[in-house]
């Protein structure tokens, strides 16, 4: 561990155990999707409920969509996971991790697809609402209909822009000892105490994942810019 | 859950988490000042007319992006380490944090520089100004209305990114949160008491953020207007 670094022994170690490495990164890897994916669609539900509250005509709705929205924005997803976690575990309501780091993950996107939905909602003009309505259609089929899908072009490069940002912090639910990425690799690095190769290894796993979603924001916003102009 | 002994427990407890929140806003903004300052560095170099620095400029930045907060973190407190360079758990958290926001501040910079017309540079340009002075008298001073907005959101998710320095023991109000845990054993009330805490720091801050955002779009209109 102290000097080997500097004589390249580490390195060397760390080589030989390349093999071994990848194959627990790998499951942990598979971990950090499932938890991305799941935290994902929580978010995604969460998010257009509260946008339609949001931009509804009850007054309460409004009002408890703004709070949830102020609320878990404004405090760290850390904290919300242990509030779940281990808050919830204390009162007896036991989470296993991952499910845990689902619903957490899933409850902060919301807040932020909140803002997302709504702002993509808003762009969409009034008239176009107004129109639907004219025609017969129920608040409810108008928006599923006409208002939902113009605004998808908008919402969608934030929304996979918030899809990176999530896939970056699963990383947190380490903490929470659910078995992804960052979680199996603390557990090499109590192992074998190569933490920079381990953790550049990870760095590697985590861009991996990250720069083609990347690419695919990229063209996104492309696309929604060109859409703007025409 | 609310007897009258949680109660006594929690004034023991509660004091304890203020004095941490104090360490929370200290780390916020010394990891910001080491953002904007290394953030505007790494802009200039991505503008660099130097061959390699844009693209070093440019792999950094996809690098800090592509990667969570805590594998650099981790990799600035264990890594190092284990090549003797040891650095304590504070320090630790600003370097990492600092640098992390650097990337996404130069992205900032970058934005607001590039919403400058180019006339301005050729203006400045013709009428015998060095690329230093456009920047410093012409190009900077315009760009911070586009700047400042982003900015000021950087400084609500820094405060809120502090709390992943717990994981490394550093001295903030999300470890001291986990040790009166450990000690109390009041998970609930103590993380609600400290996610109350970062709301009482941040949502003033999105408050003067979204004020920011309006003025800077107002005035940006009026200038259209005139023009």
């Amino acid at each position: 561990m102290n000097g080997g670094a500097i004589t390249g022994g580490d390195w060397a170690r760390a080589y030989e155990h390349v093999p071994y490495f990848l194959s627990v990164l790998w499951s942990g890897a598979v971990m950090t999707v499932i938890v991305t994916a799941g935290g994902f669609v929580v978010s995604i539900m969460l998010g257009i409920l509260f946008a339609a509250f949001r931009t509804g005509r009850s007054r309460v709705l409004r009002g408890a969509a703004h709070v949830y929205v102020e609320v878990f924005r404004s405090v760290p997803v850390l904290t919300q996971l242990f509030v779940i976690y281990f808050g919830l575990g204390a009162i007896g309501i036991r989470l296993s991790p991952i499910p845990a780091a689902i619903v957490g993950f899933g409850i902060n996107g919301g807040a932020y697809l909140t803002e997302v939905f709504r702002a993509g909602i808003e762009a969409v003009d009034r008239g176009q609402t107004e129109a639907a309505l004219s025609i017969g259609m129920t608040k409810l089929m108008a928006l599923r209909y006409i208002v939902l899908p113009q605004a998808t072009r908008i919402v969608l490069p934030p929304i996979a822009n918030f899809a990176i940002g999530l896939l970056k912090d699963t990383s947190l639910a380490s903490a929470v000892a659910a078995p992804e990425l960052s979680f199996n690799a603390h557990m090499l690095v109590d192992e074998t105490y190569l933490s920079t190769q381990i953790y550049l290894l990870v760095a590697v796993f985590y861009l991996a994942m990250s720069l083609p979603l990347s690419t695919i924001v990229r063209w996104l916003e492309r696309r929604a810019a060109r859409g703007q102009r025409t | 859950m609310i007897s009258t002994q949680a109660l006594a427990l929690a004034r023991e407890w509660a004091p304890q988490l203020l004095v941490a929140a104090g360490q929370t806003l200290r780390m916020t903004v010394f990891a910001y000042v080491l953002g904007a300052v290394a953030g505007l560095l790494i802009a200039f170099g991505g503008m660099s007319r130097r061959r390699g620095l844009p693209t070093l400029c440019r792999v950094y930045i996809e690098f800090i992006r592509g990667t969570p907060t805590l594998t650099q973190l981790f990799l600035i407190y264990f890594g190092l380490a284990s090549v003797d360079i040891v650095i304590p758990g504070f320090e630790a958290a600003v370097i990492a944090l600092g640098m992390h926001y650097a990337a996404y501040m130069a992205e900032i910079y970058r934005s607001g520089i590039s919403a400058v017309d180019r006339g301005q540079h050729e203006a400045a340009q013709g009428i015998g100004m060095t690329r230093v002075q456009t920047m410093r008298y012409i190009i900077l001073p315009q760009s911070v209305r586009v700047v400042l907005p982003p900015m000021a959101n950087s400084a609500i998710s820094l405060l809120k990114d502090t709390s992943v320095a717990s994981l490394i023991a550093a001295p903030e109000l999300m470890m001291r949160a986990n040790d009166i845990t450990s000690e109390y054993y009041m998970p609930m009330q103590v993380y609600l008491i400290t996610g109350a805490m970062y709301f009482v720091m941040a949502y003033p801050l999105s408050l003067g953020a979204r004020r920011l955002e309006r003025l800077t779009g107002k005035s940006r209109r009026i200038g259209t207007d005139l023009a």
